[in-house]
């Protein structure tokens, strides 16, 4: 303790000398504005930098956190992505809400498959609903997944429909985005391909282009999808293209589909007779 | 007593060019003994200082210039004394003799000055008017204390 006092003693002109000048600077920043004013000013400028640093650091050393509750939120997101897709894919299935949607005047009767063949050249699907629902021919027949075929005969309770998987059957589409058509067949063979004629060579076709309906055969409505592009090539008579489309319909699972009861226009077809008849006539 | 009024009603007065005023009141601690006591040095430079403060509305400014002063001042009268006196406690230009006297009271000015003058300043963006202030008021201040010293000790010679 002695000691202690001694080396105390030794060096008190220096206590004396940091209290006096902090008694100074005191009074300095106390008694004068100036000074006070900017030494307030200098001292918060201090401190936000240490403060930004120390911040700056903490945040670093918390990076494994943040990185922690990110993957965490990221997984999240993706189950409710996962879950809206398949809730969107729910909704994509009803056919009543896909084509009322596409097209709210057209009215659907909703219809089951019973019977039919997918391996014939002359493939039928006989759907459970007839003329007492208001199903008749040449209404165009399709599922949730696009176009399915067109009634070929009805009676009062069962209908049978040439799908789009047989070689008579011919529906009028286009490419999605363009104006270019052509007619959709099928050919004997894979019951998820068919082929689109009469693509006229100035078009850009490109592989997984949609093919939709055009709207012209007065059966479908423009707008149902059909397939998509899978292959180009030259048509036989080298005057167009023959494009390979993949149907969006799978006929080996087909079970619900929807016929458009009221889209076939009836003005339209009097008008059309009306004309052919004056022509009959004249000639 | 007279020193301090010196300043405050001489010195105080005198604005060189618009920056240098001398504080001819670093006399007080430059020409204290060498065998003084470093605390007595210190409260006498302080007192000195707080003095002149009040008087010119610079609170705290000259008490930080004088009691740094009243610090160093043993060692720099240590190294500026020639060897032949060092025995001799008195410091004044009839002992140290004029050249190391002079340098003695300038450098003291100048420890005094500079602190005073960038306590007033408190910014570094005028560093040049700080330093040439200082600079300026520290010969000043050096000439009044070597003509007031010579004339006091031709005083004692007599």
């Amino acid at each position: 303790m002695k000691n202690l006092f001694d080396f105390l003693f030794s060096y008190k002109h220096w206590f004396v000398f940091i209290f006096l000048e902090f008694v100074c600077l005191t009074m300095l920043f106390n008694y004068n504005g100036y000074q006070r004013s900017v030494y307030f000013t200098t001292a918060n400028g201090t401190v936000g930098t240490a403060y930004s640093l120390i911040s700056s650091v903490t945040s670093y050393l918390n990076l494994g956190d943040e990185n922690e509750m990110l993957e965490t939120k990221n997984e999240q997101l993706r189950q409710e992505v996962l879950r809206l897709k398949s809730l969107l894919s729910e909704y994509e299935k009803d056919s009543l809400v896909n084509i009322s949607g596409l097209a709210p005047k057209y009215d659907v009767v909703g219809a089951k498959v019973v019977g039919g063949t997918i391996h014939k050249s002359n493939n039928l699907f006989t759907i459970n609903k007839g003329t007492e629902d208001g199903v008749r021919e040449e209404m165009g027949v399709v599922s949730s997944n696009g176009v399915v075929g067109v009634v070929y005969m009805s009676s009062s309770h069962y209908s049978i429909v040439i799908p789009v998987i047989n070689t008579n059957s011919r529906v009028s589409c286009k490419l999605r985005g363009t104006k270019n058509f052509g007619t959709l067949r099928w050919v004997r063979g894979r019951a998820d391909m068919a082929i689109m004629t009469d693509v006229p060579r100035h078009a850009q076709v490109k592989k997984g282009e949609v093919v939709l309906t055009n709207g012209y055969s007065d059966i479908f409505p423009p707008g149902i999808p059909v397939g998509f592009v899978v292959g180009v090539e030259d048509s036989p008579d080298g005057m167009s293209y023959m494009l390979r489309v993949g149907l969006y319909s799978k006929f080996e699972t087909l079970r619900e589909v929807s016929v458009i009861t009221n889209y076939t226009k009836i003005e339209r077809k009097n008008l059309e007779g009306k004309a052919d008849s004056l022509l009959n006539s004249v000639n | 007593m007279l020193l301090m009024m010196a300043q405050i009603l001489v010195c105080n007065n005198i604005h060189l060019l618009g920056y240098a005023s001398p504080l001819i009141i670093g006399y007080m601690i430059v020409a204290m003994r060498r065998d003084e006591s470093r605390v007595s040095l210190l409260l006498w430079g302080f007192a000195t200082g707080f003095v002149y403060d009040m008087f010119s509305n610079t609170a705290g400014m000259a008490s930080a210039g004088m009691t740094l002063l009243a610090m160093i001042q043993p060692s720099l009268a240590l190294s500026m004394s020639p060897h032949e006196t060092e025995d001799e406690m008195r410091i004044s230009v009839h002992e140290f003799g004029f050249w190391n006297y002079t340098m003695y009271v300038f450098f003291s000015m100048m420890i005094l000055h500079t602190v005073y003058y960038f306590l007033d300043a408190f910014m570094l963006s005028d560093i040049k008017l700080t330093v040439l202030s200082s600079f300026v008021s520290s010969a000043i201040a050096t000439v009044i204390v070597v003509c007031l010293d010579m004339m006091l000790s031709s005083e004692r010679n007599k």
